[in-house]
């Protein structure tokens, strides 16, 4: 009698569990987050353990799930580079060298902790499936794992407010669960058009002692571009579109 | 003085410490620094040191230092200044780059060059489409160190694949279009390269309009361009080019170029100099690699079809010796005269032989030194078997300052590419600051 308590008490607890859809869950989070397609303005700080600080300032572009590009505006050592996502393919523009050369996910055009798939990040749903969701308090707890080898991180776990759907802490690991970074939302702020979400974004890394990155957001306006505007050829352009 | 001192500290400090404070600053995103001007005005100024050590055996120091002959070592100055300006309204847009190179060595005194890099007006009237004319870069190619492919550019140096390059007058336009399914791009950019006096007239025969073109496609995740040259000026040539990541962190690229009745200059073993056409096909293969401990590696085959062969290269180092010999028993220096030209003409180029192998690891930030950029390069003429070995130290920590070192060796035995150049060794400094 004892034993059919105990597992109907386990199911009783377990079932809110199963009744939460991750996948959904996790659409709303990104839909949160931003539109769908926008335009947006971030500012990137490297901090160095010293306190030396190294900002850029970018342009960003994005269109439905696969599409995203970004421009960098300052400073002027890097000003009118851009890089381009089309999925898993990744290409950056240097006027210098005046055509795209293919990138990789894991590098980093800007040094520091935060690397190109996490200045061209794309919709978590659009990368990664979820495994399961916990409940811990008022917060959700999500467990995921990304659904081809070619994403930078092998599995995510995101803490998401309750009440606002909006991640409060996100740890990128290893397939082997190794805590490769971990990224802090903060600051919330109202955009405009009911776009309430984190307007800051901090990072550290236990493979960069010492050193955090944030990145700072600003102007997200829901936009929609044509497909030209991601392309190889209209890299150099991009500029144009503000 | 003290007041001065303490001045040229500060300034100093304002310029590669711009950003110093501490970690636990609050963070503010100034929103004026994304406004769009319609002005925008930028530069870049360099000082670059150099000490060349010298070979005094080799053909190329005959050629240059055969009436001045210099010590174990030659220093030089060297400076750059790039400006560049742009003008945007609507859908009409200006854009100029100038580049200044000044140069001061001890036995050739000081020198200026001055020249217009770019200088074109574009015309976009929609995001599919852009029309440029005037002075400009195309840049062709997917290769690294080599872009044969690359018909209306001027020839890359692979010591400085990323410099930026002077291009040519032209008329040309991006027509771009997206799809979904496995053509995800194509784009069009056609182009026309007028040859007269005055314009252009450098890339070849005068009075000729040339017509280039480049098919650009995006298809099953690989880059691919079609490219194509005619019009008189050079011969006509066609070319292919692809790029494709294997994994997220292995790329291969390689380009092709077929030129139809490539001319060419071929010294024979008595130094007499005659003509040839017939068509030539150059190509590179490449990779590019990125382990998880950062460390990049480029490596490329070049095959150039018209290059220079191991024995007219000989040719050439044999005349040069029996030049120099004439001019110390005799004092004429015709012969060391007509050498140099030929050297001008093709043999003292890099890379005028016909296949290379080049390699190059850089490891970005090793040790947790953020900003700091460790590499090393090889490059091999592999019919000779003479090579360069250039190993370098790029940080770029300052905001907007980049600071290189770098060396190279050369090595090879007589008669080889790299063993008859001016140079045993060659170290420089550049300190580069952009605005």
């Amino acid at each position: 009698m004892l034993k059919i308590i105990v597992v109907v008490l386990s199911l009783l607890v377990a079932l809110p569990g199963y009744a939460l859809d991750g996948a959904a869950l996790l659409k709303q989070i990104d839909r949160n987050l931003s539109p769908e397609s926008f335009e947006m303005y971030r500012k990137l700080i490297n901090v160095e353990p010293d306190g030396k600080k190294k900002e850029f300032t970018l342009y960003s572009v994005k269109k439905g799930t696969e599409k995203i590009a970004a421009l960098f505006l300052a400073p002027a050592s890097e000003k009118g580079r851009s890089t381009l996502r089309l999925g898993e393919n990744m290409w950056l523009y240097i006027p210098n060298v005046g055509k795209p050369i293919r990138i990789t996910s894991l590098q980093s055009v800007i040094g520091g902790v935060f690397n190109n798939s996490d200045i061209l990040q794309l919709d978590y749903s659009a990368e990664y499936d979820v495994e399961k969701v916990e409940e811990k308090g008022g917060e959700y707890l999500l467990y995921l794992k990304a659904k081809t080898k070619t994403v930078a991180y092998d599995r995510l776990k995101i803490w998401a407010d309750k009440g606002k759907l909006l991640p409060t802490k996100i740890e990128c690991l290893t397939e082997a669960n190794m805590l490769i970074k971990t990224l802090y939302f903060k600051d919330h702020k109202d955009f405009g058009e009911g776009l309430v979400r984190p307007s800051v974004i901090e990072t550290d890394s236990p493979l960069f002692k010492g050193y955090k990155s944030i990145m700072i957001y600003a102007k997200i306006k829901k936009r929609i571009f044509k497909d030209e505007v991601f392309t190889l050829t209209f890299m150099a352009n991009l500029d144009s579109l503000r | 003085m003290k007041r001065y001192l303490c001045l040229v500290i500060l300034l100093v400090l304002t310029i590669f410490f711009p950003a110093m404070g501490t970690a636990e600053d609050t963070y503010k995103f100034d929103l004026s620094e994304t406004e769009k001007k319609p002005f925008h005005f930028g530069g870049y100024i360099e000082f670059k040191p150099i000490l060349f050590g010298l070979d005094r055996d080799s053909a190329f120091y005959k050629l240059r230092f055969f009436n001045d002959p210099q010590g174990q070592t030659l220093p030089e100055a060297n400076g750059r200044v790039q400006l560049e300006g742009s003008y945007e309204k609507d859908i009409y847009r200006l854009f100029v780059k100038t580049n200044t190179d000044l140069k001061y060595s001890d036995p050739s005194g000081s020198s200026e060059h001055s020249v217009f890099y770019e200088a074109y007006g574009s015309l976009k009237p929609s995001t599919s489409l852009k029309i440029d004319a005037g002075k400009k870069t195309l840049k062709w190619g997917k290769g690294y160190a080599w872009n044969p492919a690359a018909f209306v550019d001027r020839p890359k140096d692979p010591d400085e694949p990323e410099q930026a390059m002077e291009g040519f007058i032209v008329g040309t336009m991006d027509y771009i279009r997206s799809f979904d399914g496995p053509l995800k791009t194509l784009s069009f950019t056609p182009v026309i390269l007028p040859v007269y006096d005055h314009i252009n007239d450098e890339f070849g025969n005068s009075n000729k309009l040339n017509f280039a073109g480049r098919f650009y496609f995006l298809l099953y995740d690989t880059d691919i361009d079609l490219m194509f040259l005619t019009g008189g000026s050079r011969s006509d040539r066609y070319g292919v080019d692809f790029s494709r990541n294997i994994t997220t962190n292995f790329e291969i690229h390689g380009e092709y170029a077929y030129i139809r009745n490539a001319r060419k200059n071929i010294l024979d073993a008595m130094g007499s100099m005659r003509s040839t056409e017939s068509d030539a096909q150059s190509y590179l293969i490449g990779i590019r690699h990125l382990t998880t401990f950062d460390l990049t590696t480029i490596a490329e085959y070049y095959h150039n079809g018209a290059g220079i062969s191991d024995d007219e290269r000989g040719n050439f180092f044999a005349l040069v010796d029996r030049a120099y010999n004439l001019y110390q028993t005799t004092g004429q220096a015709s012969a060391l005269n007509s050498a140099k030209n030929l050297a001008d003409g093709g043999y003292g180029k890099p890379n005028s032989g016909k296949d290379y192998l080049y390699v190059r690891f850089s490891q970005k930030e090793p040790f947790n030194l953020l900003y700091f950029t460790p590499s090393l390069t090889w490059m091999m003429n592999l019919d000779d078997r003479s090579s360069s070995l250039t190993p370098e130290l790029l940080y770029t920590g300052f905001t907007n300052c980049e600071l290189r070192f770098k060396t190279a060796f050369l090595v090879g035995g007589k008669g080889t590419e790299f063993g008859e150049k001016q140079n045993d060794y060659r170290m420089e400094l550049r300190i580069g600051y952009y605005f």
